[in-house]
C-alpha cells in the first residue's frame, strides 16, 4: 500500500502488462528509481540494451530479454529462453476500458467534492498526474482555516474542474480521480 | 608424409575431430554441402572438399558412394564417419575398404552385426549378458502368451515381430486383459505390416538407460571406462547425460563393465563403443544394444577419466596398440552434459529455424563447450537440431549440478529458441537430484508451464513495458522529452554505479 508516487506523478508512465494467464503487472517506468512493480520499488537493475535485448539484474542474477513479436499491443518477449505474451496497455486505456462495466457509484465515490462552501486556495496537482490515497490534492479556505483535501485512493487526476481563487459551494465537484488499483 | 583424414560429418563432432586429428599431426578434411556452405566447422579444417550437393537428392554426409569418390580423388587415408549419418552403415565401412580407406570405426562385419537386434543378442546370450526376459520368438496365441507373462511377472509388453514406431504394440498390466490385448496387437500387426507374430518380453515400468564405454585396439585389447547414465530422454532422444550414475554401486559398475568387455572382446571388437543397458528399479540390468560409433555424449567419460576418446578412436584405427590398462581408469569426479538444440520446449520441441543472432557460452575451469555454430550461423532445416552441448565437471554431483545450472543462466542465445531451460528445469527437478529420474520423466512429469518462473515473468513484464512505453509515450506526447535517453535515465544511471 505504502506507495509514493511522490518524484514520479506522470501517470502517463504507468502500464498494465496483462499476460494470456490473468496475471497482470503495473508497472511504472522510472525515469529517476528503479522500476514500481504492483506497487513496489523493484531493485531490478537495467545492464544493457541492444537492439531487440534488454539485460537486467535482479537479485544477483541476470535476466537475457529478447523481443520476440510484436503485434499492436502484444508483445511477445523470451526471458532467459522461455517465452511469456503479454498485452500492453497504458494505463489511461485501462481504465476506459476497465470503466465499461463498473459500478457507478464507485466511481463517484473516487471523486472529490468539496465537503463545504469555500475558496480554492491552492492547486497541488494537474491532470494526468497519480496520487496516492491520503495524499493532498488541494487546499480549500473555509471559515478562514485552510483544509487540505485528500484523494480518496490510489489514482490518477482525471480532471480538475476548479481553479486557484474560485468560489465554491458544498459538495460541488471539485476533481474527478480514476482508481488504478482495479 | 602427414595422412590425411576426411571427416564424413559435420557440426560440433566435425570440430572435436578435428582438433584430435591435429593433434596427432594428421591433415584433417572436411566436406563442404552446399545445404549449409557458411557452417562453422569448415573454418577449422585444414581442407575443404566442395561436395556440390545442391542437386543430389541427399546431403553428401548420407552418400556413400559419392563421399569415398570424393576421398578416393583428394589422397585420402582416413575416414571418420562421427555419429548419425552414416556412421553405422556397415556398406559405408566396407566401401571404404574396398577402396583403400582406413574407416575409423570397427569393422563392416561388426557394424552389421550388432545393427541387427536378433544377431546382437544371440552374441549378448552366448557370452552371458542378461536379457530382458522374453519369449524366444513368437507365441501363438493369447494362452500361450499368459502362460508365459505369469511365468516372468506382470507386466508384459507384447510387440509384433515386423514391428516399429509402436504400431503392434501392447502393455498388458494383468492376466485378464490380455486376451483383448493380444488380439488387437495381432490384428494391427497384420493390417500394419501383413505378419501377426506377436513375441512377449517382461515391460520394465521405470527403467533407467545406463551405458558403457567400450576401447578396444586391434590387437584384442579391451577395457571400459565407465558408465554414462542417460536415462534424461525425450522421444528416446537423450537430453541430459551424466557420468558416472549414481544408480549403482562400484561392484555394480564392475560387473557390468566387466560384462561389456567380455562381450566386446567375445566378437572381436576394436575402436570406441557402447554397450547399452537398461536398467529396473530393482537393479536388475538387461543388455539392449551395442553402438558402434562415437556417441553424442562421449565427452562425460572424457571428463571423469581424462582419456580422451576421439584421439584413441583414431589411433587404434592406425592399428596403435593400447597402452591403457583397465586398472588405469579411474573415475574421477562427476560430469554432465547438456544438449543444447533447436527446439522449442514450450511447443512440443518443434523444431527452431533460421538466424543465431547471437550465442553466448559460459566458461570457466570445468566447463568444456562443444559446438558447430557462432554469432550470425543458419540452422537449416536439413540437419539434426543440435547445436552445442555444454559439458561440466566438478568433484561430485551436488557440485556439478549447481555449476551446470550457473552455466545454463550465463548460457545466452538471441534469435531462436532452445532446449537450455529444459536442461534447467531438470538439473532443478527432485527426482534429477535424487538420481530417481527414469527414462519415462519427461512423459510422467514435465509441462511447458513448469519453464516458467516468477521473476523471470515480472522482468518480462518490465522489458515489455519498457518496448511498449517507448513508442507510446513518444506518439502520445510528440515531445523530446520521452527520448531513448530520457526514458532510459534509470538505465543509464545503472551503468555509471
Amino acid at each position: 500500500m505504502g506507495t509514493s508516487y511522490v518524484y514520479r506523478r506522470d501517470a502517463s508512465r504507468l502500464f498494465i502488462a496483462l499476460r494470456e494467464n490473468g496475471k497482470r503487472y503495473k508497472i511504472y517506468v522510472p525515469t529517476d528509481s528503479k522500476p514500481v512493480i504492483d506497487n513496489e520499488e523493484q531493485e531490478i537493475n537495467f545492464i544493457d540494451h541492444i537492439d531487440s535485448q534488454y539485460y537486467f539484474n535482479f537479485n544477483g542474477k541476470q535476466y537475457n530479454c529478447e523481443l520476440v513479436s510484436r503485434d499492436q499491443n502484444k508483445i511477445l518477449i523470451k526471458v532467459n529462453g522461455v517465452e511469456y505474451k503479454f498485452s500492453m496497455e497504458s494505463i489511461f486505456s485501462y481504465i476506459r476500458h476497465g470503466m465499461i462495466d463498473k459500478d457507478i457509484k464507485q466511481i463517484n465515490a473516487n471523486n472529490i467534492a468539496s465537503p463545504m462552501p469555500g475558496k480554492i486556495v491552492d492547486i497541488f496537482l494537474t491532470e494526468g498526474d497519480l496520487v496516492n490515497e491520503g495524499e493532498p490534492i488541494l487546499s480549500l479556505e473555509a471559515m478562514k482555516m485552510q483544509n487540505e483535501i485528500t484523494a480518496s485512493c490510489n489514482g490518477v487526476i482525471q480532471k480538475i474542474h476548479v481553479v486557484s481563487g474560485q468560489s465554491v459551494m458544498k459538495d460541488e465537484l471539485l476533481v474527478e480521480v480514476n482508481a488504478i488499483d482495479v | 608424409m602427414k595422412k590425411k583424414l576426411l571427416i564424413a560429418n559435420r557440426g560440433e563432432i566435425a570440430i572435436r575431430i578435428i582438433r584430435s586429428a591435429h593433434k596427432l599431426g594428421i591433415t584433417s578434411v572436411v566436406l563442404l554441402s552446399d545445404k549449409e556452405p557458411d557452417a562453422l566447422y569448415l573454418k577449422y579444417a585444414n581442407e575443404v572438399i566442395h561436395a556440390y550437393d545442391a542437386n543430389d537428392d541427399k546431403a553428401i554426409f548420407l552418400n556413400a558412394a559419392k563421399i569415398v569418390e570424393l576421398a578416393v580423388a583428394n589422397q585420402i587415408d582416413l575416414v571418420h564417419p562421427g555419429y548419425g549419418f552414416l556412421s553405422e552403415n556397415p556398406d559405408f565401412a566396407a566401401l571404404c575398404e574396398q577402396n583403400g580407406l582406413n574407416f575409423i570405426g570397427p569393422s563392416p562385419e561388426l557394424i552389421r552385426n550388432m545393427g541387427i537386434k536378433t544377431i546382437a543378442k544371440k552374441m549378448a546370450i552366448e557370452t552371458g549378458l542378461p536379457l530382458v526376459p522374453g519369449s524366444d520368438g513368437a507365441v501363438v496365441d493369447a494362452e500361450v502368451a499368459k502362460k508365459f507373462a505369469d511365468s516372468i511377472g506382470y507386466p508384459v509388453i507384447l510387440k509384433a515381430s515386423a514391428g516399429g514406431g509402436g504400431r503392434g504394440m501392447r502393455i498388458v498390466e494383468k492376466a485378464e486383459s490380455m486376451e483383448r490385448l493380444f488380439k488387437s496387437a495381432y490384428d494391427e500387426a497384420v493390417n500394419a505390416f501383413g505378419n501377426g507374430d506377436i513375441f512377449i518380453e517382461k515391460y520394465l515400468q521405470n527403467p533407467k538407460h545406463l551405458e558403457f564405454q567400450i576401447l578396444g585396439d586391434k590387437h584384442g585389447n579391451v577395457i571400459h571406462l565407465g558408465e554414462r547414465e542417460c536415462s534424461l530422454q525425450r522421444k528416446h532422444q537423450k537430453v541430459v547425460e551424466e557420468a558416472p550414475s549414481a544408480s549403482i554401486t562400484t561392484e555394480m559398475r564392475n560387473t557390468m563393465g566387466e560384462m561389456a568387455v567380455k562381450f566386446a572382446k567375445a566378437i572381436g571388437y576394436f575402436s570406441v563403443g557402447t554397450i547399452e543397458y537398461i536398467m529396473d528399479e530393482d537393479g536388475s540390468f538387461y543388455f539392449m544394444e551395442m553402438n558402434t560409433r562415437i556417441q553424442v555424449e562421449h565427452p562425460v567419460t572424457e571428463m571423469v577419466t581424462g582419456v580422451d576418446l576421439i584421439d584413441w578412436q583414431i589411433k587404434v584405427a592406425l592399428g596403435e596398440e593400447l597402452t591403457l590398462k583397465q586398472e588405469d581408469i579411474k573415475i574421477n569426479g562427476w560430469a554432465i552434459e547438456c544438449r543444447i538444440n533447436t527446439e522449442d520446449p514450450q511447443n512440443r520441441f518443434s523444431p527452431q529455424i533460421g538466424f543465431i543472432e547471437k550465442i553466448h557460452f559460459p566458461r570457466g575451469k570445468g566447463i568444456r563447450i562443444e559446438t558447430g555454430v557462432q554469432n550470425g550461423s543458419v540452422v537449416t532445416p536439413y540437419f539434426d537440431s543440435m547445436i552445442a552441448k555444454i559439458i561440466v565437471s566438478a568433484d561430485n554431483r551436488e557440485e556439478v549440478i549447481s555449476k551446470t545450472l550457473k552455466a545454463l543462466d550465463e548460457f545466452n542465445l538471441v534469435g531462436l529458441k532452445s532446449t537450455a531451460p529444459f536442461c534447467r528445469l531438470v538439473l532443478q527437478d527432485p527426482e534429477f537430484v535424487s538420481a530417481r529420474y527414469t527414462t519415462r520423466w519427461v512423459d510422467q512429469n514435465y509441462t511447458p508451464e513448469m519453464l516458467e518462473n516468477d521473476n523471470e515473468e515480472m522482468i518480462g513484464a518490465l522489458a515489455a513495458t519498457i518496448i511498449y512505453a517507448k513508442e507510446h509515450l513518444q506518439i502520445a506526447s510528440n515531445s523530446t522529452v520521452y527520448d531513448d535517453d530520457s526514458l532510459n535515465v534509470w538505465v543509464l544511471n545503472k551503468r555509471i554505479n
